[in-house]
């Protein structure tokens, strides 16, 4: 999917940390629209309220008082949706990854390959699932919008196009250029990562604790794999060949030899 | 060495296949607890470790350690060095039962192995990982092709149909052969371009553009040193005589192949220009140095010298150092060298051992039985003929035997029933997460902007708070029950005025324990998150004075007793219950069980405040419900601010009449006991 020629139809959602109280609502929004019931304090989770299969959303709140909701980013190019080998997680065409619970095999090469590390796991269950954030695809393929946008007291997360969020963000960074991190020249945090993504960030703050790395680099994620994965067919193909080739090459000179020794043999026993 | 004579007294041999027994023994009760409980009571995955060490162990090292038998087919067959012909059969042996192992393995590690089939249906063929399943399948297949001549050859086998088949399969020896190469070829590099979507998570020493390349080489390598272990292996155990000169010329190509890997890590290292991280002695640069000073400098040096390579030391040292470093190199690519948050480490539970010994076992039984009842060893080396051994002794061996190894199965799963960690026994419970009770302390309040109308400045915490605010000495409940310092400085004083004085206590007060008054919300909701039993069943027996006692609260004549048909806590105290209150204590499934801290404080608080904003909007703002209201980040501002105030309303009615105030539902759900 190339960038630009689809941000008029895909759908995005932009979070301002500026706006950010950490009121959770948007959490609340999310957790009765999927029932997803009270958080537990499982062996695996650190922090009561990190991102897990009973939070698909969450505020981190970084030093100096400043939220940052998690979610996951709906990469333009997933790398979730490239590890997965049954095709469960989906790259839809209105934006959202989806997940389909009856094709996944619970290999969590997502989990594994995701650049944010976002896909949980419903680890208590002897039925395990993956769980993130959908971007509420039931909803805006109706024509509505997620349950956390929807719900934002303050309008710190909003939802629209690509275009429309990506113009807002420019607008906002535009008319406040010193509000914004970095200060002087701000950041829209997720236009060009890992190839772009559908949740846009504009802060105050540095978000490069959002990701595995602080540097995630512009390509994105599925390309590296595709590298070696595309060379599979004509590898296949050539070491075939070379062995075929190998085979019988090996083969006649050692019939060669063996019919030359019994032509020795059998002159040696004429002569 | 062990003599080899008449079945069944190869005491080493049996030794081995009764320890054997027992890790399966235990592998029995381990696949119980993991099927029955799931991952997360059995294993120490998680989030930010989503693949352990059946991943790295069974599945990367196992298809590793079986890639002798493509290697060695393609030496046998392809390159028709016929001498190595009695390797064949032991090394595609070795890799159909390492690849069984290895599906086998799968089966535990995946959440939902029934759905294993899935990628034959539902391809998605971007997916590096779809390309090694497909592989494996179809490269198990093959190997079930190439080894089922072995089986077919049995007496049992000796039928017309059976021989046309092993005939067409015979015919098919080489097409299978090339086949299994190159699938060994493209699944064996595909395990390293698995990693090559987790840049930001590998760490660069490890992390390389030509990582398939690096997996392919040393997986030949390790092929190659792994015929050779298990050839002494097999010397060992069934007394075959060992072929050290066929081993010193594995040993050769061996040597040549692990250096190859060795330059190619290097230069990859190198072209990257990060080969000086490697020598910077951090931590991860000498676990780097040391695996591949294991896995193939040290064996491919001592394989070069002629002497060491003839020797059965040299090789069995050389084989063991290959087979342990190219594992531990599977290992660090796949576990160690991945970055994940320093507080959560992941460190394997013993029952993901027990799994992986479990499986390892069972394949070695495997190995050991067609050992002694198929020809596996070609007639260059020692044949066992089973059917030599004189019938009435070989059955009285047998169930001689087979008692010894049921008995060794029984005790090991004994043991290891005992072992277990209870949450692999009665399935995955939370942590518990004490409640810390709430501290009064002094404070100023501030005026500040609405909606937000007043801040707390702690006194204990110092600082100071301009004259031009106005601060006015308030005394404030800091509830901050786990202590994460987002607490909610509670001013009980203006509730109590707000709610009607020395009245209102019942409002909020619900259930005293016994002799007290107003009890603290802590004292009953112990844990964050979970629900807490509050009654103390062995008090009460001791108290009422034992056995004899049960018919004072199980009065009826049920067989059952249980908590439902008992008589109900305030039967007996009549105190307890505090009548009026807006929190119902007395309904069906409430008796002696207090839900979580955060419930039950969030039940009692924001029904309220709702309320209180939908029947005075003007006074208390539309928003009053909502969480920000209440909680406030400790902050280290110069204010210290802490938390919003809202005063009383100007002619405020006392809210008394707060049975007008419906009780919020507390959803309590009756847990069953454990015993």
């Amino acid at each position: 999917m190339s960038e630009t020629t689809d941000n008029a139809s895909t759908f995005a959602i932009l979070t301002d940390t500026t706006l950010c109280t950490g009121c959770e609502t948007c959490v609340h929004a999310c957790k009765q629209t999927y029932q997803l019931g009270r958080d537990r304090a499982w062996r695996w989770k650190t922090k009561i309220d990190d991102l897990s299969s009973t939070r698909f959303t969450t505020i981190v709140t970084r030093p100096g008082g400043k939220h940052v909701r998690q979610q996951c980013r709906h990469c333009l190019e997933p790398a979730c949706v490239s590890a997965c080998l049954v095709g469960a997680l989906q790259k839809t065409a209105l934006g959202p990854v989806t997940y389909d619970q009856d094709r996944c095999m619970g290999c969590r090469y997502c989990m594994m390959a995701c650049p944010y590390g976002i896909p949980r796991y419903v680890w208590e269950s002897p039925v395990p699932y993956v769980r993130k954030c959908i971007m509420c695809y039931d909803r805006i393929k109706d024509g509505g919008q997620p349950a956390c946008t929807e719900s934002c007291p303050y309008g710190a997360t909003i939802f629209g196009t690509r275009a429309e969020m990506l113009e807002e963000a420019r607008r906002r960074i535009t008319e406040n250029p010193h509000k914004y991190y970095p200060h002087g020249e701000p950041h829209i945090y997720g236009e060009h990562e890992v190839g772009g993504v559908s949740v846009l960030y504009i802060s105050d703050i540095s978000l490069e604790f959002l990701g595995w790395q602080a540097e995630l680099g512009t390509e994105p994620v599925p390309a590296l794999t595709w590298g070696a994965l595309s060379k599979v067919p004509p590898i296949a193909l050539g070491v075939a060949a070379a062995m075929s080739g190998i085979y019988w090459v090996i083969g006649r000179r050692m019939r060669l030899q063996a019919e030359a020794a019994e032509r020795a043999a059998q002159e040696g026993a004429d002569g | 060495m062990a003599e080899f004579a008449p079945h069944g007294t190869n005491l080493t041999l049996e030794r081995v296949k009764t320890g054997l027994w027992a890790c399966m023994g235990v592998w029995a009760v381990v696949t119980v607890a993991r099927f029955a409980n799931g991952l997360g009571a059995t294993s120490g995955l998680t989030d930010v470790a989503p693949w352990g060490f059946w991943i790295a162990f069974d599945v990367m090292a196992g298809v590793a350690l079986a890639a002798g038998g493509f290697v060695i087919a393609a030496v046998v067959y392809i390159f028709g060095l016929e001498k190595y012909h009695q390797f064949a059969r032991p090394a595609i042996l070795t890799a159909l039962l390492g690849y069984i192992a290895v599906a086998v393995g799968l089966l535990y590690d995946l959440g939902l192995p029934w759905h294993i089939w899935h990628p034959m249906i539902m391809p998605q063929h971007h997916s590096v990982l779809f390309e090694v399943a497909m592989c494996v399948m179809l490269y198990l297949t093959v190997l079930a092709l190439e080894f089922s001549p072995a089986i077919l050859e049995h007496p049992l086998f000796h039928r017309p149909f059976f021989q046309r088949v092993l005939a067409i399969i015979k015919s098919l020896t080489i097409p299978l052969v090339i086949a299994g190469i190159v699938l060994s070829c493209l699944h064996q590099s595909s395990l390293g371009s698995l990693f090559l979507i987790q840049p930001y998570r590998l760490h660069p020493l490890w992390y390389s553009p030509i990582m398939y390349v690096l997996f392919l080489v040393s997986a030949v390598g390790l092929g190659l040193m792994m015929v050779t272990l298990e050839s002494l292996i097999s010397a060992w155990l069934f007394g075959h005589p060992v072929r050290k000169d066929l081993l010193a010329g594995l040993g050769r190509v061996a040597s040549y192949v692990l250096s190859i890997y060795v330059l190619l890590r290097l230069g990859d290292l190198y072209r990257r220009g990060i080969l000086p991280d490697a020598l910077d002695g951090s931590w991860p640069a000498g676990l780097f140095l040391f695996e591949l000073l294991l896995s193939a400098v040290v064996p491919a040096t001592l394989l070069a010298i002629p002497r060491i390579r003839r020797s059965v030391a040299g090789l069995a040292t050389c084989s063991s150092m290959t087979v342990l470093g190219v594992v531990l190199y599977r290992f660090d690519t796949c576990l160690v060298a991945f970055s994940r948050p320093e507080e959560m480490p992941y460190f394997p539970t013993w029952i993901e051992l027990a799994v992986s010994a479990g499986i390892v076992s069972g394949a070695a039984l495997v190995f050991i039985f067609f050992n002694e009842n198929l020809r596996i060893v070609d007639a260059h080396g020692h044949v066992t003929p089973p059917e030599a051994a004189p019938p009435e002794d070989q059955h009285h061996g047998t169930s001689n035997a087979w008692r010894r190894h049921s008995l060794a199965f029984v005790i090991a799963a004994a043991c290891a029933i005992g072992f277990l960690p209870e949450q692999a026994v009665f399935g995955p419970h939370p942590e518990p997460t004490p409640v810390h009770q709430s501290r009064t302390v002094e404070a100023l309040a501030i005026a500040a902007n609405p909606p937000v109308r007043r801040m707390f400045h702690l006194s204990s915490l110092g600082g100071s708070v301009p004259a031009t605010a106005a601060p006015e000495p308030v005394s404030v409940k800091v509830i901050d029950g786990n202590r994460n310092w987002r607490f909610v400085p509670f001013t009980h004083d203006d509730h109590v005025a707000a709610l009607g004085q020395r009245e209102s206590c019942r409002v909020c007060h619900h259930q005293n324990m016994t002799f007290d008054q107003n009890t603290g919300c802590f004292e009953c909701h112990r844990d964050m998150y979970e629900i807490t039993d509050t009654f103390d069943h062995v008090l009460h027996i001791r108290r009422l004075g034992g056995n004899a006692s049960c018919m004072v609260c199980h009065p009826d004549d049920a067989p059952r007793k249980s908590r439902d048909t008992a008589l109900t806590c305030w039967e007996c105290h009549g105190d307890m219950v505090v009548r009026g209150s807006i929190i119902p204590t007395t309904g069906a499934g409430l008796t002696g069980y207090a839900p979580g801290y955060v419930e039950a404080m969030h039940g009692l608080c924001i029904r309220c405040h709702e309320q209180l904003s939908e029947r005075f909007p003007e006074h208390y703002g539309t928003e009053f419900g909502r969480c920000d209201v209440c909680h406030r980040e400790f902050q280290d501002t110069d204010h210290r601010r802490l938390a919003p105030y809202v005063p009383m309303p100007p002619g405020h009615v006392p809210l008394l009449e707060a049975a007008a105030i419906e009780a919020p539902p507390l959803s309590v759900v009756p847990v069953t006991t454990r015993g």
